[in-house]
């Protein structure tokens, strides 16, 4: 696993789910790959389907209606594959943890392995957050 | 109905305006479309009920993280219209500088994701390089890149330092040249035009029975425009026009946008200018709202925002009702999407700017035969342009 | 202000109890008439409809809809409440109004209110939903 995880590190493709988020986190991960944050530089690739990535961000308090689909979009990457959950409503719901349509626990939905909070993060966050990761990766 | 279609792009990601569309086709066209929504549902009227007004903002600013302040400006003008409270000069030109600078990085915004769908990534990459100045002002402005917290009922939650107007200036009139230079080249390309001219009509009439909002019906000859309608913040005391085009089509929506965003420019430099020398206090202090009603309404980017707002006397809504503007533009792809070309058929979806549209979509098309096949619309579309292209050599 | 006194004048027979802020005008009107009230207003003055609003109140469930004058900034909100609570029915105003159909499918799965002559009346949020839920949404406050 580890041996697998280490050539994981080395270009990281990415999948972007959002599961009822308020769009900001989106809009935040898809900057960070225009001209000013780049992450191509790193290897580090959106990809259409989730078929191709190594790891999924999720954004957003996953609803009632769109929790069957996050759990077969899981299903359906090929493992290993790592969650992270991209701003404060995969971490705790943010202000919509009252409502009646979202998921009481989102790790039942999909198991989230890391955590970048803010509302949104900044992409620098984000950036550190993978690199993060990566160095989890490693060893 | 299948339910293997993964919904990887039928999110809308307003209020509850997810989309899963369901396109019929006959061959090569369009012939009827229907959508689902849902999927973005999180109760926010339901939510803001058991909230007190101020806290209500907070939740109303993450409907939207695109129109993270239209939503507010007319929460509070709903909150204000029950008791006819007044707010302080200085705190209008701040609320009117933040809502138009919103509208600046969503236009462009836009337009980046419609270059991204018809297959110009230069056009998506440059429009979000030019973006990010704006969001720098944002920054200086109220601390944060998105999600700015800067509207209370009576007035703004801070001020605009004087000191750092000259550098606000400074980059408004930096971005100013940089989208210039965006506008010409893309009324300049051939192609673009070929490409987007006559594609995705709505007619005049089409728009004021769907009751079209926004530049979706101001590009449909539909002259309506809250900043102009019923001035409220600065807006009487700044000059700006509004932009209307009479064909309907996707060309004209981008020229409807393009133009609009120079508009913008011109009111957040006058709020600018006025900023200067216009001082006082920015919050008036609201002790209590009494029991009524009120109606509140802004121009976001993509339409007109609704809120309305019932109060008991209490501190804290009765009932707390949002329109935002997609949910009445969405409707539209009824008239507008039928009879075309499947690979125009995402270029018209994207362009009433149903928020951010994801990078890809996919969509289940019910052939005539019933038929089930998947079929990569931005494929599609990218094809139809390249193919424009080389003709056109 | 004319345009509500022109208004008043033509439909003030119709209109059981009414409310004149600033710019805005709130009025309650009979479920037969609404029909004829959004005839008028969309038709004939040219309003838009900005949205609907169903709310549950002590009397019964209201709708309240929002006609913008877009020309003059004023608003226009007839009101239809309906006192059974139990089997609320009203008149659809979506075959004038196209603009209605969505807000119109919303309501009524949220409060159940069943809106007679409306094209299409299926759930809009709620279809398939995975946990097949029951609409309407609605749960009665206790009373106080």
């Amino acid at each position: 696993m580890s041996w697998y995880n280490k050539r994981l590190a080395k270009s990281i493709w990415v999948y972007h789910m959002s599961a009822s988020p308020c769009n900001n986190c989106d809009i935040e991960i898809l900057d960070l790959l225009t001209p000013k944050y780049d992450v191509e530089r790193f290897g580090i690739k959106l990809v259409g389907s989730v078929r191709h990535a190594d790891v999924i961000l999720l954004s957003g308090v996953i609803n009632q209606k769109v929790a069957p689909q996050v759990k077969k979009i899981y299903e359906q990457a090929a493992k290993p594959c790592f969650v992270v959950g991209v701003g404060t409503c995969p971490s705790s719901g943010c202000c919509f943890k009252d409502s009646y349509n979202t998921v009481g626990k989102r790790e039942e939905v999909i198991p989230i392995d890391m955590y970048i909070p803010g509302c949104p993060p900044k992409p620098e966050a984000m950036i550190d957050g993978i690199v993060k990761l990566v160095g989890v990766l490693n060893g | 109905m299948d339910k293997n279609v993964i919904p990887v792009g039928p999110y809308h990601p307003l209020l509850e305006e997810a989309e899963y569309f369901t396109l019929q086709v006959d061959g090569e066209t369009v012939v009827d479309i229907d959508l689902e929504i849902g999927w973005m549902h999180r109760g926010h009227e339901f939510m803001s009920e058991s909230k007190t007004f101020t806290q209500s903002l907070y939740l109303v600013e993450r409907i939207c993280g695109i129109c993270s302040t239209s939503h507010p400006i007319a929460a509070v003008h709903a909150m204000e219209d029950v008791d006819n409270i007044e707010i302080p000069l200085r705190a209008r030109y701040i609320r009117t500088l933040v809502g138009e600078l919103e509208r600046i990085h969503s236009h462009l915004l836009w337009l980046g994701l419609a270059g991204h769908f018809i297959g110009y990534d230069t056009l998506w990459m440059w429009a979000w390089k030019y973006r990010e100045p704006v969001l720098q002002m944002f920054e200086i402005i109220s601390g944060n890149r998105n999600h700015y917290g800067m509207m209370r009922i009576g007035g703004v939650a801070r001020d605009v330092d004087p000191s750092k107007i000259s550098k606000l200036m400074d980059i408004m009139d930096e971005i100013e040249k940089k989208i210039e230079m965006i506008a010409k080249a893309a009324n300049d390309d051939p192609v673009l035009k070929s490409r987007l001219k006559g594609v995705g009509v709505l007619t005049k009439k089409d728009a004021i029975d769907f009751c079209a909002v926004g530049p979706t019906a101001r590009a449909s000859g539909v002259p309506i425009d809250v900043r102009k309608d019923e001035p409220r913040d600065a807006y009487d005391l700044v000059d700006f026009n509004i932009i209307v085009t009479e064909n309907g089509d996707v060309f004209d929506k981008t020229v409807v946008r393009l133009l609009e965003i120079f508009e913008s420019i011109k009111i957040c430099k006058q709020c600018l200018e006025k900023l200067k020398t216009v001082n006082g206090g920015i919050r008036n202090n609201v002790k209590e709202i009494s029991a009524g009603e009120g109606i509140g309404r802004y121009e976001a980017p993509r339409g007109e925002v609704f809120h309305y707002v019932r109060t008991d006397g209490t501190n804290r809504p009765v009932r707390h009702k949002v329109r935002a503007p997609s949910y009445v533009n969405i409707p539209t792809f009824k008239a507008s999407c039928k009879g075309i070309p499947l690979a125009d058929a995402l270029i018209t979806l994207a362009a009433v700017d149903p928020c951010y549209c994801c990078t890809e979509r996919s969509i289940k098309i019910i052939d005539k035969n019933n038929e089930s096949r998947k079929i990569d619309l931005l494929k599609l579309s990218r094809e139809k342009t390249e193919q424009i292209r080389r003709e056109m050599k | 202000m004319d345009n509500y006194t022109e208004f008043l004048s033509l439909m003030g027979d119709k209109i059981v109890s009414l409310v004149q802020k600033e710019k805005r005008i709130y009025f309650e009107v009979d479920n037969q008439n609404i029909i004829e009230i959004a005839q008028h207003l969309f038709n004939k003055l040219g309003c838009r409809l900005s949205t609907a609003t169903a709310t549950e109140t002590y009397r019964g469930i209201e709708v309240l809809y929002h006609f913008s004058h877009d020309k003059s900034g004023n608003y226009f909100c007839p009101r239809v409440v309906m006192t059974d609570k139990n089997n609320p029915k009203m008149n659809s105003i979506t075959p004038i109004v196209r603009g209605a159909e969505w807000i119109e499918r919303e309501m009524s799965e949220m409060l159940g209110i069943t809106f007679e002559g409306h094209p299409r009346p299926e759930p809009l949020l709620t279809g398939n939903h995975p946990q097949n839920i029951k609409v309407p949404l609605r749960k009665w406050r206790s009373n106080g």
